[in-house]
């Protein structure tokens, strides 16, 4: 019985806050990991300005071996994939680093649709995060300014809006090591968690509930094979009423039994008397 | 001298098997819980393959549908109903009312999982969704059979002082 009473108070709870401490976690995961994937992009789109700045400074000059040491210096960072330079048809001009193959059906997916005048991601930066390849890549278009079309070694005319492309990738090992540490703390967490909470609610259930039940099934067994209520072990008040009308019903057999006996004892004198 | 009749009594019998007709209904309503659940495991096992089984929708049905909601609202959905489903299940339970809305709880389940599809952000959730599908679909299914084997305790003791009084 009182397995499974036991059985029946925990199983719900252990359900119930497993399931919600698990989902919570791993929603909250997958905020976390569209949060920090959002700001690897931010970070990579604003180095990827800086570049394109410094280059089209290099195009006023009309300084071409500049752009591709630019180019190629960027290139040498450990952590560059990819760095490309497009003009305004797609075609590649100048080249700081080779992409991986994974990356390139992801570069022309990019350069399509910035360059697709119809398309609503027209002259629009494009990001990635390849979380299964380990890549972060931006396709930035670098856009008309009239010191292009007006300055004297350029023929660029005022309609063109983009003049050229920059691709740059980058590996996010770091970030996935950061997401991976975030799911192992997430998992001691959440056992945590659990463990104190299916705990808790059980030393609560046994010390409230169970022990009070325990011992005055123990009282009640007492009681039926005799024992008298003042000998019955003394117990708590836990289970307030209940218990205090089972020692009066007790109380009660005691003292009609007493009662039997005194009324059953003087008839058996009378009798002895009358022999 | 009056000679005493006793009364004969009424036939049991017809008693009897009405009890065991209704042990084996309740024991059919006390496995509701886990059907659904079943049924739950399979529409996760479709939507963990993108729902890649069914015929893709036409572009004229998916103009008239309109775009998804944006992910993270249907995150925050998703939040609300788990938190709001296990609470109303647990007093349920607690207050130990007939348990209701399992079907309902599939339905709105398979629609989290429609939604998340038709916004793109199935992958990223599912696991999510399952999660917290299991959980409220394991507590009803729970509270079903609990319920439904309390019933079943109750007639199975009718039925043992029917038979006595056959005896």
């Amino acid at each position: 019985m009182f397995d499974n009473l036991i059985a029946r108070a925990i199983v719900p709870v252990t359900i119930a806050v497993t399931g919600f401490v698990i989902f919570v976690c791993i929603l909250l995961y997958s905020f976390v990991k569209s949060d920090m994937t959002a700001e690897a992009s931010r970070h990579l789109d604003g180095c990827a300005t800086t570049v394109v700045k410094s280059m089209v400074s290099a195009m006023m000059e009309d300084d071409q071996d500049a752009i591709q040491n630019i180019a190629t210096n960027i290139g040498t960072r450990s952590d560059v994939e990819l760095l490309k330079i497009y003009d305004h048809e797609g075609n590649v001009r100048y080249t700081g680093q080779e992409e991986p193959a994974t990356l390139t059906a992801t570069v022309d997916s990019h350069i399509k649709s910035i360059l697709q005048p119809n398309s609503t991601t027209f002259a629009q930066t494009q990001y990635n995060v390849d979380h299964d390849n380990g890549h972060v890549s931006v396709t930035l278009p670098i856009l008309t300014e009239p010191k292009c079309f007006t300055a004297a070694c350029h023929v660029h005319s005022e309609d063109e809006k983009v003049l050229g492309l920059l691709s740059i990738g980058i590996t996010s090992t770091q970030l996935e090591k950061t997401l991976a540490t975030l799911r192992y703390r997430m998992v001691i967490f959440s056992v945590m968690v659990l463990f104190l909470t299916i705990s808790g609610v059980t030393a609560l259930l046994r010390m409230n509930l169970f022990l009070p039940i325990l011992r005055l099934t123990y009282n009640a067994e007492q009681a039926a094979q005799g024992v008298a209520e003042y000998d019955l072990p003394k117990s708590d008040h836990k289970l307030g009423k209940l218990n205090k009308d089972f020692r009066l019903l007790v109380k009660q057999r005691d003292q009609a039994l007493e009662d039997l006996k005194a009324v059953g004892t003087p008839d058996r004198n009378v009798d002895d008397g009358s022999r | 001298m009056t000679q005493e009749t006793e009364a004969p009594l009424p036939d049991i019998n017809p008693l009897r098997k009405q009890v065991q007709t209704k042990i084996k209904k309740l024991e059919l309503h006390s496995s509701t819980g886990l059907w659904i659940l079943a049924l739950f495991t399979a529409l996760s096992m479709g939507a963990f393959h993108n729902f890649d089984f069914l015929p893709p929708l036409s572009e004229s049905i998916r103009t008239a549908l309109g775009d998804g909601p944006p992910v993270r609202y249907i995150n925050w959905a998703l939040v609300m109903y788990g938190f709001s489903a296990i609470i109303l299940i647990l007093t349920q339970m607690a207050s130990d009312k007939k348990p209701r809305g399992a079907l309902a709880h599939f339905g709105y389940l398979g629609a989290f999982y429609l939604f998340y599809h038709f916004s793109e952000g199935l992958s990223e959730n599912f696991w999510a969704i399952f999660v917290v599908g299991l959980t409220i679909l394991g507590l009803q299914s729970y509270h079903v059979w609990n319920y439904y084997h309390e019933k079943i305790q109750e007639q199975r003791e009718i039925l043992v002082e029917l038979d006595k009084l056959m005896d």
